[in-house]
């Protein structure tokens, strides 16, 4: 059975590189997907929105009463990334507005990574493209935010300083960060799918694997989610103040 | 001579420089590439813990601070990765 699977995980060493693309065609427009991806980001959203149905059900008690093991479970959850983000963020009307953002963001990456530890799954976020689209969301949001809290002429104005001829430089710079944001998460996702599946197809398929895929699959994936999240908040404050 | 010499060029083709050229090439990226990164997030570490020691009850802040340091300093370190896995698969 366990053999099985390895030899399943090895035979994925051949297609990494090659995806299955589906075509869609709209009118003249015409839409291209890679199906393994699309398929995970939905079972991802599937097992957050049925997660919150069902701890929302247990949810319900009264105050006054001893709160339950669930509720207890995540109010632990909740103070820890409160904890974290609240504080790593620039003002409080901003830590406000933004912790159910960036706490979905990093419930998002870390599920999706932890779903690559079950062999046979490939987290989505191996995919450049979703990775992309994560930081592009975060780009738009953080440019948003910096024209609402410092007036547009402010902000137009803030790429011509310290000096106008450094326009250039600016725009590269803000450019960047979107592709460096996503590049990280999805080449450290990959690099954790790539190393299990040359260790499980090279080595004893029962110890060395495993044990990869805990360090790859756990330990990096939720540091990597954290590590998004804490980004994403960097980039909004650098934005809104800078 | 110069026969043997020949039919033993002979067995080597273009196309098997070019793949050994690729994957000498995917391990000098890597190895060459994740020495910046290396030291870049070890003297962020270092310093972190020096700042911990000091300062225990900034434990927090500092572990934050430091993990978003670390994941920029690894950001040359991914893109030779990339770089390597572009060399290996898809050329």
């Amino acid at each position: 059975m366990i053999s099985t699977i390895f030899e399943q995980l090895a035979g994925n060493i051949a297609r990494l590189g090659e995806k299955q693309i589906v075509t869609l065609q709209l009118g003249s427009l015409q839409i291209q997907f890679d199906k393994e991806a699309i398929i995970m980001t939905w079972v991802v959203i599937a097992i957050l929105v049925l997660l919150a149905l069902f701890l929302r059900r247990s949810l319900r008690q009264d105050v006054e009463d001893r709160p339950n093991r669930t509720q207890a479970a995540v109010d632990a959850l909740i103070g820890l990334l409160q904890g974290q983000l609240t504080s790593s963020f620039s003002s409080e009307k901003l830590a406000k507005e933004l912790f159910s953002f960036i706490s979905t963001l990093f419930l998002f990456i870390l599920c999706s990574n932890l779903l690559g530890v079950v062999p046979g799954l490939s987290p989505p976020t191996q995919n450049l493209n979703i990775t992309l689209g994560l930081a592009l969301i975060v780009f738009v949001i953080s440019h948003v935010l910096a024209m609402r809290a410092k007036g547009m002429k402010k902000y137009w104005k803030g790429y011509l300083e310290p000096l106008p001829f450094l326009l250039p430089l600016n725009i590269i710079g803000e450019l960047s960060r979107p592709i460096s944001h996503a590049f990280r998460l999805f080449g450290n996702v990959l690099v954790g799918t790539i190393m299990v599946t040359v260790v499980a197809s090279k080595f004893d398929p029962i110890i060395l694997p495993v044990a990869v895929n805990i360090v790859f699959g756990l330990f990096f994936g939720s540091i990597q989610a954290f590590v998004f999240a804490i980004l994403a908040v960097a980039y909004i404050n650098v934005a809104v103040e800078g | 001579m110069l026969e043997e010499a020949q039919a033993v060029s002979s067995g080597i083709s273009g196309a098997d420089i070019v793949l050994a050229a690729r994957y000498l090439a995917a391990g000098l990226c890597m190895g060459i590439g994740a020495i910046g990164p290396a030291i870049a997030q070890g003297i962020t570490a270092a310093h972190a813990l020096d700042g911990i020691a000091r300062q225990p009850e900034m434990q927090g802040t500092l572990f934050r601070t430091m993990v978003i340091g670390q994941a920029i300093a690894e950001s040359t370190g991914i893109y030779s990765l990339l770089i390597a896995i572009v060399l290996l698969f898809v050329i």
